[in-house]
């Protein structure tokens, strides 16, 4: 199968500063591909590159199986991480805007504009001005803008971040519906649960590298099973469980790691004694877990690597 | 891919025209004019009448006789309007009838140019009638009559309505004093007791130095009158006085290229005058639209729009897009002023029949138009990629401001500049002026009255046309990198970097 995406080394350098390094992913068709990192970590610049708004230093990027993604522009869709819209203008026209800007004609524009926002719940706005509505409305408005002429791939940056759960929902229904339509979506999020729920792919960038990418299996596959706990009481005697590697405490729940070789159930038999269990899980990571220790360690070996110089 | 140039350009065009503020400013401007124009009249004709008293100290009456000579000109208006027998109130067709057959001479068809004189008895019994009149009916008549404009300004009052005829002139002094003083008279002026000798006891007493007008006016009444008086008592022949009293006028023509010469009318004059408003119009509709440009640029920056845009169409369709979009919308905005100067031109003939309108004639001519809106795209689109590219590299208006300071600068030069082109169009400043491509707009539309030679119009337009391709290529390449940009503004040796390698 073709693949939607596919970037081979591409580097981006802001003068001395090095956003990308030496990135290459392939993304398949049809599949929702998650883009994770910490703030600052490169991913909005490797989907501005995608999107052939920066033009990498080094390396390759093909787009729909085009070497120069520009050639396919009105075959894309993005939603930027920064959103805004033109506060003067009407959701009806700014959505058909986006549409016709994609080389939609303008009756058709304007006709899908007016059923999207009314399919999504906007049926009541459609002629009035953007500046009227909430953000969380607003940002409903510019997915429909970026999605109106039926894209093949979808980008979104950041697509959850300032929606409240039900918009959060809705978000997640139409990037599913875009899937089941056959469509390719990739999104960068913060929130590891989305991505967890979501994606038949993800990849992690730290610090500009790439550190994995591959199947929510394949990513879990080989890493510490750890004890995802759900307790009531004083949460600060689990730092003294026997054999405790790692101790992820949030207070009502907490992920315990153990050192190698020491057994669960032991650990369960401690914990009872102490605080009241109410959920005891021995079980893979979660994605949450695997981001945090990929930066602890990805840290650990840059400073190693600074030492070593 | 130009048609999302064109996506862009009208839908800029569209936000623009469909905001009330853009009406406003459309409707402001004109608006602004006429009632600065308006309020001149209404400030003038609101003027209060400044009232006088005269002591006059001669054995001979000259304080009357000045008085009559300052109101001739009111006369003479007087006695022709009685002349035409047109709609007159039943006062003046009383008065009219009393003058009876003096007025005859006045009715005769002359040449219109030099209306017949009006003889100097006619003036003196209609100044008589006025005097006779009652002070309320004088007042009331006063502001109805066009034709007595200086009685509207300036009013006589006598030493016995003053109520201080019968005293001494010292003391009459002392008391008209003390009224200017009060604020009930305006001023008072004492005629000296022999002005064939001596004028050092002519005196003018007020407390206001800065409206000169009653002084100077009735200062040329007493000149002419002393004159006369003078020129009688030296017993000079009255065609040797005349002679004397003679100014040289030198008549204004103007050379054609045959060697020949010919009058000039009022309209060759304000054709050489009619640049400098053609070019604080062009200045105000260039600074405006780039302005605005600006500001949209910094706006849309800032509210995050345009890297969705971005993903759709590229940096140059867009940054193309806005400048032409804007253009549109100063254009409108432009065309719709001088379209109000013409309807208001029009108006202007239909209202008032009589008025000279020659000195618009090249107002309408199409050529001088044309240019115009030549001048004003090429001026325009110049300094439109100036502002673009440094809207694009700023976050917040306020910065974009700060950028701006030497933008401004430049382009008060036009303005500065202005007079002395018009007077000098083919000088050496007009000259080098109309080679810099930023001037070269404005300073051509100044030379009109020149007019400048063919070549320089080709060869600067060359220019123009040359400056304006190469700020869009650099514009294009500041604002792909710096719309973009958040945070500090680039350094100056960044963006020297953009425009090597961009």
């Amino acid at each position: 199968m073709e693949h939607a995406l596919e970037l081979h080394g591409v580097t981006k350098r802001f003068g001395s500063f090095t956003a990308v390094a030496d990135l290459s992913l392939t993304v398949p068709q049809g599949c929702i591909y998650g883009f994770l990192g910490q703030n600052g970590a490169g991913k909005t610049t490797a989907i501005r590159m995608v999107m052939s708004i920066f033009h990498p230093d080094a390396g390759r990027i093909s787009v729909l199986g085009h070497a120069d993604a520009a050639e396919v522009k009105d075959r894309l869709g993005y939603l930027p991480e920064e959103k805004g819209l033109y506060k003067k203008m009407k959701t009806a026209e700014i959505v058909a805007y986006f549409g016709k800007l994609k080389g939609m004609d303008s009756s058709t524009a304007n006709l899908r504009a007016r059923e999207l926002l009314t399919r999504y719940g906007l049926g009541d706005w459609l002629d009035k001005k953007c500046e009227a509505m909430s953000k969380g409305m607003g940002q409903k408005v510019q997915v429909l803008g970026t999605i109106i002429h039926e894209p093949e791939l979808v980008i979104l940056d950041e697509p959850f971040s300032g929606l409240d759960p039900v918009n959060r929902d809705l978000m997640r229904d139409l990037i599913l519906d875009m899937k089941r339509a056959g469509r390719t979506v990739i999104f960068s999020t913060h929130g590891m649960e989305h991505a967890e729920q979501l994606c038949d792919y993800v990849m992690m960038i730290h610090k500009s590298r790439l550190q994995f990418a591959g199947t929510l299996a394949q990513i879990r596959k080989g890493r510490d099973h750890g004890i995802q706990l759900d307790y009531d009481g004083d949460g600060s005697v689990l730092r003294q469980l026997p054999g405790v590697a790692r101790l992820n405490d949030n207070g009502k729940s907490a992920a315990i790691f153990l050192q190698p070789g020491q057994d669960p159930q032991q650990a369960l038999r401690w914990l009872v004694d102490r605080v009241t269990v109410r959920r005891f899980d021995y079980r893979e990571p979660s994605l949450h877990e695997v981001f945090v220790r990929t930066v602890e360690e990805a840290n650990q070996k840059l400073a190693a690597a600074g030492q070593e110089r | 891919m130009a048609s999302k140039t064109l996506l862009v350009a009208q839908r800029e065009y569209l936000e623009n025209i469909r905001t009330k503020t853009f009406w406003i400013g459309i409707l402001a401007f004109p608006v602004l004019i006429a009632i600065s124009i308006g309020a001149g009249f209404v400030l003038n004709k609101l003027k209060e009448t400044k009232s006088y008293a005269v002591v006059d100290l001669s054995a001979d009456g000259l304080g009357a006789r000045i008085e009559k000579q300052a109101r001739s000109a009111d006369m003479v208006a007087l006695a022709r309007l009685l002349a035409k027998n047109e709609s007159l109130t039943a006062e003046l067709a009383a008065m009219r009838e009393h003058l009876g057959p003096d007025l005859a001479n006045l009715q005769a068809p002359g040449d219109k140019k030099e209306p017949p004189a009006v003889p100097a008895d006619v003036q003196d019994r209609l100044h008589a009638l006025l005097q006779a009149m009652p002070a309320n009916d004088f007042a009331a008549m006063v502001k109805q009559q066009q034709a007595l404009a200086t009685a509207k300004k300036f009013q006589f009052r006598s030493l016995q309505d003053l109520g201080v005829a019968d005293l001494p002139p010292a003391e009459q002094q002392t008391r008209l004093a003390q009224q200017v003083k009060a604020g009930t008279l305006f001023a008072y002026f004492v005629v000296g007791a022999d002005a064939t000798k001596s004028l050092e006891d002519f005196r003018y007493v007020s407390n206001n130095f800065t409206d000169d007008s009653v002084r100077t006016w009735y200062g040329a009444a007493a000149t002419r009158v002393v004159q006369e008086l003078r020129i009688a008592a030296a017993g000079i022949p009255r065609d040797v006085a005349d002679r004397l009293k003679e100014e040289v006028r030198f008549v204004e023509k103007q050379a054609d290229a045959t060697g020949a010469t010919k009058d000039v009318t009022v309209a060759d004059k304000a054709g050489s005058f009619a640049p400098v408003a053609f070019v604080y119009l062009l200045w105000i509709a260039v600074f405006t639209a780039a302005q605005m440009l600006l500001t949209n640029t910094v706006e849309e920056k800032s509210n995050r729009i345009i890297e969705v845009l971005l993903s759709s169409v590229s940096p140059g369709q867009l940054m193309a897009g806005k400048i032409w979009g804007i253009g549109a919308t100063g254009m409108t905005l432009t065309l719709s002023w001088v379209l109000c100067g013409l309807g208001g031109l029009w108006l202007a003939s239909v209202l008032i029949p009589d008025a000279d309108l020659s000195v618009f004639a090249s107002v309408k001519d199409p050529l001088y138009l044309a240019s115009f809106v030549v001048y004003f795209l090429l001026g325009y689109l110049l300094f439109a990629a100036i502002l673009v590219g440094l809207g694009s590299v700023t976050n917040s208006l306020k910065e974009a401001q700060n950028l701006l300071q030497p933008v401004f600068i430049l382009l008060i030069v036009p303005l500065v500049s202005m007079m002395f082109i018009v007077q000098e169009p083919n000088g050496v400043v007009a000259k080098v002026l109309s080679y810099v491509p930023l001037f070269t707009p404005f300073t051509m539309m100044n030379r009109a009255g020149g007019p400048p030679e063919v070549y320089e119009y080709v060869i600067t337009t060359i220019l123009l046309v040359a400056s304006v391709w190469i700020a869009f290529r650099l514009a294009g390449k500041i604002f792909r990198v710096g719309v973009l940009m958040t945070g500090n503004p680039p350094k100056l040796k960044e963006i020297f970097g953009w425009l090597r390698h961009g």
